[in-house]
């Protein structure tokens, strides 16, 4: 009998249907892998189990029994114990505090119970004590330490739960090899326990070396579970890919093979926060797309030449010039646009009017001091025109439009002045299916009037039908770039799980 | 999902719709409160009374164009130091005019730089060191106070020129004083920068979404800092007509004008997270404030009981303010 089986558990968000059919099931003392793509519904299965998400359908069994999850603190009665990939740490507090933090021991009197904790805390801490390095100890401050150490807190967090069924969402992504040696040796103990592990990581050699059995997700479906030792890493890409379009469409790119290419945009070996050594070219009218898993430091190095986030090595070059910029305002006046994913926190000036929405870039470009609104208006409106926009009026409040609607004004924002390169930066998160269209027309029609343009987008189909050439991205750095026939879904996703 | 189904609620009546603006309902209050004081106290509408009443919510009502600019650029943007300002600002003019007109422009240009330059170490405070507005002005404030203590230990000092206290008090077109017309001259100049120009346009948007403001492009630090600037001129200007209008002054005379500064804001529409509203209102409110003021003193409730309501008051606005967003959300 299994220890955790899920049945047709599915999930939607708004009209979204983010897990479809998710079927799970887990063994005692096994390690099981989930994999899935991008948005492929495994982080809203785990988070179900977690009990931070309510699923709509669906059964979940354990121990046979069936069970209703409702909430983090029903998830850890039933015996589940989750590690938080975004770290969930108290910076403030103590190694050992931040260990017991969801199940403080407390004396008769309801007192932290100081003695308790720390003991309890040490036997932790002592797992990792010849892995975890410098400045580490049971008494140190979380916001004093490193990354790497960081990311051990969560695990011996995760691990005082005790629970019999642990959920570990990538956790070894800031370790070392040391470090990712003595977790496997700390899994392979609490299997002999008996004790369950569901494991989510991107890198294929460790989903080897630790999983007994793995689970790919597709589309919010599960598509099948084949044991470790029965398969091989080939097996389980196609597994992911399935038999939907193996090849890219050519989309008659012609300017991608044109002889005489102008680079607009140039990265040799830059770095900074999250990014290494990253170097590619972009030709005039060119979409170079940006693939791989998501955070994998495609963003920060979209925000880097933009100005955002500072760059710590490396040269740009832009439309033939050195180029290096502090801010956002210095990037646009040098021809460049940025247009986040994120609308709600860096696009949309909300509460504004649409007009004001878009005339920013404008003003800035041409150094305008005065705002007429009917001289406005005439260049607001054949850039809105150009995205297909639906609003009533320039004058209505942005937040009066949907989602599609409001990142199409922030588009319309960069078509009055025209920048030299365009950076996207998973432009179409959370937007409908027909503003996504309108979107890709016009990035089109943009490439071809000779527009540079990167695109990032998490969405592999979107980058396999728009991008002329595609650089995966892999633990901060450019793992491989396709181009022509080498487009094909197989080979993003190898090269994204490839080891590191 | 498809667009612009929501983009525009059902047209109400125009007439009901006209009775809803802000604006209208402000002077229907306003009304109402002057028609409530005359009949506590006969004699309180006069137009004697209504020129003195529209005189103090011309000082209130500048003051409260620098406090508008402040709210409205966000992040819990406040100007508490105006008080200090004010004070400064009418004992530095009438020191420097001493009772004759040939000094009221150096009085003038000392006061104005000497405002602005108040408003520049606030606004370098929050934008550079990261202070937040309510603590850095309380601070600036506080120095302001310290500073006239020491300076003039309290005592009356200073004389306002001829001209000045004529240009506060004396009709001078239309049977309104000088103070009045510039009041009416800032409300138009606020009305024009803030819709019709770029520097505007920015202030709403550092109010609404910073981050976004500055992906595209908006010098957010540099406007955050004039906005403090302008709050310190502004507050400057109203210590000199101050100085016109009581003829001379001592340490705290500013102090009265803090509180209600920020009441009349948020009176008129603005909200204390910014990023929305505009100086319309904020006259409006200076207005209705000064009136609700007058009636507490006609009705002998004293300066501590008159701080107690305009307290009450922004408390219960904030309340409303919080149902409506509530509601929006």
């Amino acid at each position: 009998m299994s220890k955790i089986e899920l049945r047709g558990v599915s999930k939607a968000y708004g009209a979204t249907l983010a897990l479809r059919r998710g079927d799970l099931s887990i063994d005692a003392g096994e390690v099981h892998v989930l994999i899935g793509s991008n948005g492929s519904g495994k982080s809203t299965l785990c988070k179900i189990l977690a009990g931070s998400v309510r699923p709509d359908g669906g059964e979940i069994l354990i121990d046979g029994k069936p069970v209703t999850i409702t909430g983090p603190r029903s998830a850890r009665d039933h015996g589940i114990g989750i590690f938080y990939q975004e770290l969930s740490l108290a910076g403030h507090r103590t190694v050992s505090e931040n260990i017991c933090l969801s199940d403080m021991p407390v004396t008769r009197a309801g007192f932290v119970d100081r003695d308790a904790l720390e003991a309890r805390a040490a036997r932790y801490v002592a797992l990792f004590a010849s892995v975890a390095g410098d400045g580490f100890s049971a008494d140190t401050t979380v916001e004093n330490l490193r990354a790497d150490q960081r990311q051990l807190v969560e695990i011996m967090k995760a691990l005082a739960t005790e629970a019999p069924v642990i959920i570990f969402d990538e956790p070894t992504s800031a370790l070392d090899r040391a470090q990712v040696d003595r977790f496997f040796e700390i899994l392979r103990d609490l299997k002999a326990e008996g004790r369950s592990i569901i494991f989510i990581s991107h890198r294929m050699d460790e989903i080897f070396a630790i999983g007994d059995r793995v689970t790919v997700i597709r589309d919010g479906e599960t598509v099948g579970t084949e044991r470790i030792a029965d398969t091989n890493p080939a097996a389980v890409i196609r597994l992911m890919v399935g038999t939907q379009d193996e090849l890219a469409p050519t989309n008659g790119a012609p300017h991608a093979t044109a002889v005489a290419r102008t680079f607009v945009l140039t990265l040799q070996n830059l770095s900074g926060k999250g990014f290494a050594n990253v170097s590619f070219e972009v030709a005039k009218g060119e979409i170079l797309g940006f693939g791989g898993l998501h955070g994998q430091g495609q963003s920060s190095v979209l925000r880097a030449i933009f100005g955002v986030n500072p760059v710590a090595s490396g040269e740009i070059v832009l439309g033939g010039k050195t180029y290096a910029a502090s801010n956002p305002r210095e990037a646009i006046r040098r021809g460049l646009a940025y247009v986040s994913g994120d609308r709600g926190r860096d696009g949309v000036i909300s509460g504004r009017p649409i007009l004001e929405n878009v005339t920013p870039i404008h003003y800035l470009r041409q150094k305008l001091r005065l705002a007429r609104p009917a001289a406005l208006a005439d260049r607001v409106r054949p850039a809105l025109e150009a995205l297909h926009t639906k609003f009533g009026g320039l004058g209505h409040p942005i937040n009066s439009l949907s989602g599609g609607n409001q990142q199409k004004i922030v588009i319309a924002r960069w078509l009055i002045d025209r920048p030299d390169v365009l950076l996207l930066d998973d432009p179409t998160k959370g937007i409908d299916l027909s503003a996504k269209t309108d979107l890709f027309a016009l990035i089109r029609k943009l490439a071809a009037e000779g527009m540079g343009i990167v695109l990032y987008s998490s969405e592999d189909a979107e980058l396999l039908n728009n991008a002329d050439r595609i650089l995966v991205f892999n633990g901060g750095s450019v793992r491989r770039e396709l181009t022509g026939a080498d487009r094909t879904r197989y080979n993003l996703y190898q090269a994204a799980y490839e080891a590191a | 999902m498809t667009a612009t189904t929501q983009a525009r609620p059902p047209a109400p009546s125009p007439v009901l719709a006209f009775l809803k603006q802000p604006l209208v309902v402000a002077l229907a209050l306003i009304v109402a409160l002057l028609l409530l004081g005359e009949a506590l106290s006969p004699g309180f509408a006069s137009a004697q009374q209504i020129l003195r009443l529209l005189i103090v919510a011309a000082l209130l009502g500048i003051v409260a164009a620098g406090q508008n600019l402040v709210i409205l650029g966000g992040r819990e943007g406040i100007d508490l130091s105006v008080g200090g300002v004010i004070s400064l600002s009418a004992i530095i003019a009438g020191n420097v005019m001493n009772g004759a007109d040939s000094g009221i422009l150096p009085a003038i240009v000392a006061c104005i730089i000497a405002g602005g330059l108040i408003g520049l170490f606030n606004g370098l405070g929050v934008t550079l060191l990261r202070i937040p507005p309510l603590v850095m002005t309380l601070g600036m404030l506080g120095v302001l106070q310290g500073l006239l203590v020491v300076v003039r230990n309290g005592i009356p000092s200073g004389l306002a020129a001829p001209g000045l206290s004529q240009f506060v008090t004396r009709p001078f077109l239309l049977g309104l004083p000088g103070i009045i017309w510039l009041w009416v001259a800032i409300g138009l100049l606020m009305a024009f920068m803030l819709t019709r120009t770029v520097y505007g346009h920015r202030i709403y948007a550092i109010g609404s979404n910073e981050q976004a403001a500055y992906m595209a492009g908006v010098p957010v630090k540099a406007v955050r800092i004039s906005l403090f600037m302008l709050s310190g001129v502004f507050a400057a200007i109203a210590g000199i007509c101050l100085l016109g209008y009581s003829g001379s002054s001592f340490a705290n005379v500013g102090e009265q004008y803090m509180l209600p500064s920020i009441i009349a804001v948020v009176f008129g529409g603005t909200p204390l997270a910014g990023g929305k509203g505009g100086y319309t209102g904020t006259m409006a409110g200076a207005l209705l404030l000064v009136i609700l003021q007058g009636i507490l003193t006609t009705v002998h409730i004293d300066e501590s009981g008159r701080q107690m309501v305009f307290g009450a008051t922004l408390l219960l606005l904030m309340l409303f303010y919080g149902r409506g967003r509530a509601m929006r959300g």
